[in-house]
């Protein structure tokens, strides 16, 4: 069962979770909640295989960043500038994305639901390690994006824990009045922390889209924001634990698509990461630690 | 620090309590003026910001929207259009608002009708040789008690667990519906239909509702009022009974004793708790009969027109039930308005695909903008009326 | 006024919110290396002063003049980098993060954006050698001390080079051991050459430990005198413009039976015990006072009596009925009246209306709900008398309790909670924040209570109010009764030992078991 293919699919699945997860740690930290990344994810994913297609898929995977960060602005402006619902509002860019997505297929390509077939970014493979034998699915014609991604970890965990910015933006999560006395400007931070999540979501998409499917397909990210956002908090809003946990649902997926038989109907199969996010938070939301200050709107100048 | 500024407002609240002169009520009405206004202002907005997306493609937004309103209120049928697909949004909007005075955020609506249609349609099929006036009831209950099922889970999962109803919802709405289309392809699917098919694909739905299972369409009374509805027009009984359902909600958050309970549980679970009352239980009650009503969301497409649950069913009700609760503000008689107003867009939406060679999903756009910029109109109003409030009170100190 | 050069001077600052002038002309002078302090009643305007003075609020006139120069500080960040920086009474700390993070945030030892946590906790603790402020920088937040945190909070300050400090309160939150402590520091403050602006209400601490003082009053200056020319008297009638003197109407308790009885309760969170095996009896016609340093469980012990926080060990009883892990309704039933502690939190709920929550609990008795209908006019007329009897001053009971000012949503807690004449009071912390006259009614009414034969339990962070009115005092420390006394043979000292744990397990009356 745990062969190497086996590891290599469930990495694959796993990718886009987990980029999406750690991006929704930038937010979380600056407290504010981005239910929006499914959307973010959606405008990633769709913006992207729409720009390779004309223009390959370097051009595509950065305008998905930019399609997931603009969406991520709009979050942003309305839940700290306008300290509106936090949750109302990523319920509004998750209606939106799709909306202007399904406009901009049948207006670009006159279908709704799918984009022409993209090329891909080039496929990396480690010289050495390739020859291994059991090796070989996990590191011979490897999507770079999959490498990104894994690199995003010990990054994310670098910049919060040892840079300026890392400790600022977790201030202005924790206790934003606190920071702003001490001079930290904390709308700042918390625009970065939403436009971030925004900029990963939409690279997420952007895997599923160009590196995974190299096609744009509706309903491709089927609920993966929010998967990903379980995922943060099963790994209690740390980058390493957002891997391991974005590693299970890879995992967990991998398995089902291997278990297809006449005997379980594919709809259980599908239904087999909304049921393991749902398990997972039930048994582990109670022990995991928050934000103190997260979904709460700051009001500048509070203090006075 | 907070602790002391509320004191300086306390001060001067107490200083204008002693005054035995009562505020008058001038400027309070204006403000109501100004609520009533925000919906108005919110859908013009969006409105203008989705005219951005048409002057990409190059279509120019007013001839848009004028097709819009020339199509959707050009024909008696037209406007019984807009009526049927407002039905199902009365109850989205109510089920979501009823969530929200308790502060819990019902996005399962979408998979609690899935399922309530689902239960509705089999005892619909299923159960067979009762009259209408026991069949009927019977199936509306079996919606409701479907929807109420779905919303067991989450609000379960949220008190016991402490699990957000928001991600577990949305997880369960997935769910619900790769569970439909098990149930409808796999189990119930109506083998009549491959044969009789013929050409093309057969459709894929479970077996027609007995005719004693449907809902009386709305010709007879329209009649009494002296119009005359098309003969195609799917307008039924549900309306109405969305229409009374709001009222009974109404009556149950402001009149009874459980509304009190409901409001201070949304607005303060922990005072309501040292009160004495279990805001679990509240919450529960609450959610289960937000499932309930959400149940009935897809019976005025089911009993009312279709009159068979296949895989096709209309989706989405359920999120545009956010975008009608917020823009009412949970508003009983605001839901049915702003269900007037979304059905509305929908069969304008229809209208521009058709008549302009617009794409419809322009409904959704607007469905997600007039979200954003009703909720960023409520809190831009907010401050106004507060600095106002200030103002006016720092000057009338000063005259005195 | 002194001989020292003013480093700091207010020239008529007035500041106006609505309905009220929160400064009216403010006018003294601060001398460079003194400590002054600024004393005035709750509302007196003080707080309001030293948000104009650190940059939270633009002043509506006058001006501020620092090291001989006008300044007008935009934001607390500008009035640090110049020099004036605060430690609020609610400190302002990130639980999640250690002492040294919590010092540097904002003015980051950095090289190109990245943080050496070495150079920033050897900084940090170089500044507390150099203060003689004891605190581990590597230390979480949320595990140290209150004592210790306040400390963090003038490490914040002198970190950013602050000459002028300001102390909002700083007592309001310590024990008598702490306060000492705190006035060391502030010597060696002020003998390192800083600065120290020290606002408080309580005058002796004041006189002890300041140079010069300055009296406000309804927002205005009343005087500015050099603490070695005045009395406690005297300062006590610049401040309330009236001799003061509680006077509370006290006759000697008469108790009777036991009323709640708490044997041996023990409650955790998480993995720490916040109720420690805790025993203790109130009976019907005293007050039982429940000193100690708030977070030592009193917060659980209410809680937990009201069914609202789950007890892992020992028994509740009232009136000899078993009530542990009841739910509050059930409790409540049982002519139970709880003032909790926030009254924003758990006492009322504001945006709802006046007859809304002073029905809330009793909303489904016969008296105003018939058939799952409420019934208006006995809710009304019942809210009217509630009110009135309470002098709650309000425009309409129609009116959402929010616009209520603090004291009177205090009395409207009581119009509910005494309504019934309850056999049992929990009253915790029934007078924080409220300004002297709503004090008096609070207590009163505590009194009264006790004389028509209530038992009170009554938990206060306020060694004052647990002098004053208990006729029995305990004294918590880490959940646990460390000490009991009668009213007479308490001292505050004495006390304070206890509530530190520097002393503890002394037994009185044997009416705890061991």
């Amino acid at each position: 069962m745990l062969s190497a293919e086996m590891l290599a699919s469930a990495i694959r699945l796993a990718v886009p979770v987990i980029i999406t997860a750690v991006g929704a740690i930038y937010s979380e930290r600056s407290g504010v909640i981005n239910i929006g990344l499914e959307g973010m994810m959606i405008a990633g994913c769709f913006t992207g295989a729409a720009v390779a297609f004309y223009a390959g898929p370097y051009a595509g995977i950065l305008a998905a960043v930019a399609a997931g960060a603009f969406f991520a602005l709009i979050h942003a402006v309305a839940s700290v500038h306008f300290r509106v619902d936090q949750i109302v509002s990523g319920v509004a860019i998750n209606i939106l994305a799709y909306g202007v997505v399904r406009f901009s297929s049948l207006s670009i390509f006159k279908m709704a639901t799918t984009t022409p077939h993209v090329d891909c970014l080039p496929k990396v493979t480690i010289p050495g390690l390739a020859a291994v034998p059991w090796l070989e699915p996990l590191v011979s014609k490897v999507s770079p994006l999959i490498f990104l991604a894994f690199l995003l970890i010990p990054f994310t965990a670098w910049v919060m824990n040892r840079t300026v910015f890392g400790l600022r933006l977790r201030s202005v999560g924790e206790h934003p009045l606190a920071a702003e006395t001490l001079g930290v400007n904390v709308y700042l931070m918390k625009y970065c922390g939403v436009l971030i999540s925004g900029a990963l979501a939409g690279l997420s998409g952007a895997y599923l889209s160009i590196e995974h499917t190299q096609m744009y397909v509706e309903g491709m990210t089927q609920g993966l924001g929010f998967i990903a956002l379980a995922a943060m908090i099963f790994g209690n809003w740390m980058p390493l634990g957002a891997m391991w946990a974005g590693l299970l649902f890879g995992f967990a997926q991998a398995l089902s698509l291997r278990v297809v038989t006449e005997a379980v109907p594919y709809q259980f199969i599908k239904m087999v990461p909304y049921i393991l996010t749902i398990v997972v938070l039930a048994g582990f939301v109670r022990r995991s630690r928050a934000p103190a200050a997260v979904g709460v709107p700051y009001e500048r100048g509070e203090a006075a | 620090m907070t602790e002391t500024r509320t004191e300086t407002r306390e001060e001067t609240q107490k200083e204008t309590r002693q005054t035995p002169v009562r505020r008058p009520r001038g400027p309070r009405r204006k403000y109501a003026l100004l609520d009533l206004a925000a919906p108005v202002l919110a859908v013009l907005f969006a409105m203008a910001v989705a005219s951005v997306a048409l002057l990409v493609i190059g279509k120019n937004p007013l001839a848009v929207y004028g097709t819009m309103f020339a199509f959707s209120f050009g024909r008696l049928d037209s406007v019984a259009a807009i009526l049927y697909k407002a039905t199902p949004l009365i109850f989205s909007g109510l089920a979501v608002a009823v969530g929200f005075r308790a502060k819990l955020f019902n996005i399962g609506v979408e998979g609690q009708y899935l399922i309530g249609a689902f239960c509705a349609s089999w005892v619909g099929f299923a159960v067979k040789g009762l009259p209408a006036a026991v069949h009927l009831p019977l199936v509306v209950l079996a919606g409701a008690l479907g929807g109420a099922l779905w919303a067991l889970v989450p609000i379960w999962l949220k008190v016991k667990r402490g699990v957000h109803e928001v991600i577990s919802t949305i997880m369960l709405n997935h769910t619900a519906f790769l569970l439909l289309h098990y149930l409808i392809a796999d189990v119930f699917m109506d083998k009549t239909q491959v044969i009789v098919g013929g050409a093309g694909s057969p459709r894929v739905r479970m077996p027609l509702m007995e005719p004693t299972a449907l809902m009386p369409k709305l010709h007879g009374l329209a009649a009494l009022i002296g119009v005359d509805l098309p003969s195609h027009s799917s307008l039924n009984w549900m309306l109405v009974f969305g229409i009374l359902l709001a009222a009974g909600l109404w009556y149950l958050v402001w009149r009874t004793p459980f509304g009190v309970e409901l409001r201070a549980v949304g607005h303060n679970p922990d005072a309501a708790e040292a009160a004495g009352i279990n805001p679990s239980a509240v919450y529960f009650k609450t959610f289960l009969m937000s499932g309930a009503i959400a149940g009935l969301v897809g019976l005025s497409d089911l009993i009312g027109h279709f009159g068979y649950l296949d895989i096709d069913f209309p989706r989405g009700y359920g999120f545009t039930g956010i975008a009608v609760a917020l823009v009412a503000r949970n508003n009983s008689l605001g839901i049915i308005l702003a269900a007037l107003l979304f059905g509305f867009l929908s069969r304008g939406g229809l209208g521009i695909q058709v008549l302009e060679k617009v794409p419809m999903e322009t409904y959704v756009i607007l469905q997600g903008l007039i979200i954003l910029t009703i909720v960023v109109f409520w809190e831009v109003i907010r401050r106004y009326v507060r600095a106002r409030q200030k103002r006016e009170e720092a000057s009338a100190d000063a005259q005195c | 006024m002194t001989n020292t050069t003013p480093v700091l001077q207010l020239q008529g600052i007035t500041k106006r919110f609505p309905g009220v002038v929160a400064n009216d002309r403010v006018t003294f002078d601060v001398g460079a290396g003194e400590i002054h302090a600024v004393v005035g009643e709750n509302g007196a305007g003080k707080s309001t002063l030293m948000k104009i003075v650190t940059g939270l609020y633009p002043p509506d006139e006058g001006c501020i003049i620092f090291k001989g120069r006008p300044v007008a500080f935009r934001s607390p960040g500008q009035a640090i980098a110049a020099g004036i920086g605060i430690v609020h009474q609610h400190f302002m700390l990130v639980d999640a993060f250690t002492v040294a993070e919590n010092v540097i945030l904002g003015a980051e030892p950095a090289r190109l954006g990245v943080i050496d946590p070495k150079t920033s906790v050897r900084q940090v603790s170089e500044l507390c050698d150099r203060f003689g402020l004891k605190v581990d920088p590597a230390a979480r937040v949320e595990d140290i001390s209150v004592g210790e945190q306040q400390r963090v909070e003038i490490l914040k300050v002198l970190y950013r080079g602050a000459e002028v400090i300001i102390l909002d309160e700083p007592t309001a939150v310590l024990v008598p051991q702490e306060v000492e402590e705190l006035f060391e520091h502030l010597m060696a403050l002020k003998g390192q050459g800083k600065t120290v602006i020290f606002i408080s209400h309580k005058l002796d601490e004041v006189l002890r430990v300041a140079d010069v003082i300055t009296v406000l009053r309804q927002g205005r200056v009343v005087g500015t005198v050099p603490a070695a020319e005045v009395t406690r008297e005297r300062l006590a009638e610049m401040m309330v413009g009236r001799p003061v003197l509680f006077d509370l109407k006290r006759g000697p308790a008469a108790p009777g039976g036991v009323v709640l009885s708490v044997e041996g309760l023990t409650s955790v969170n998480g993995s720490r015990a916040v109720l420690d095996d805790l025993s203790l009896e109130v009976r019907a016609g005293e007050i039982y006072g429940l000193a100690g340093v708030e977070g030592n469980g009193q917060t659980e012990l209410a809680e937990a009596i009201m069914g609202l926080r789950p007890v892992t060990g020992g028994r509740v009883t009232l009136l000899g009925e078993d009530v542990t892990n009841l739910s509050t309704g059930e409790v409540r039933r049982r002519r139970v009246a709880y003032i909790p502690e926030d009254r924003h939190r758990r006492g009322l709920v504001l945006p709802m209306t006046v007859w809304e929550n002073v029905i809330l609990g009793v909303h489904r008795s016969p008296e105003f709900s018939r058939g799952g209908r409420l019934l208006f006019r006995s809710i009304l007329s019942s809210t009217e008398e509630a009110v009135r009897r309470f002098d709650v001053r309000l425009a309409s009971v129609l009116a959402p309790a929010q616009t209520l000012s603090g004291g009177n949503q205090q009395k409207l807690i009581l119009a509910r909670e005494f309504r019934g004449d309850p056999g049992f009071i929990l009253a915790s912390q029934p007078t924080r924040g409220l300004d002297i006259g709503a004090t008096e009614f609070v207590r009163q009414e505590l009194l009264n209570a006790r004389d028509r034969g209530a038992a009170v339990l009554l938990i206060s962070a306020d060694l004052e109010e647990v002098l004053s009115i208990s006729d029995r005092i305990g004294v918590i420390y880490n959940g646990h009764i460390q000490a009991e006394f009668g009213r007479d043979e308490a001292d505050p000292r004495t006390l304070g030992a206890y509530m530190t744990g520097a002393r503890t397990a002394r037994r009185e009356g044997g009416s705890v078991a061991s």
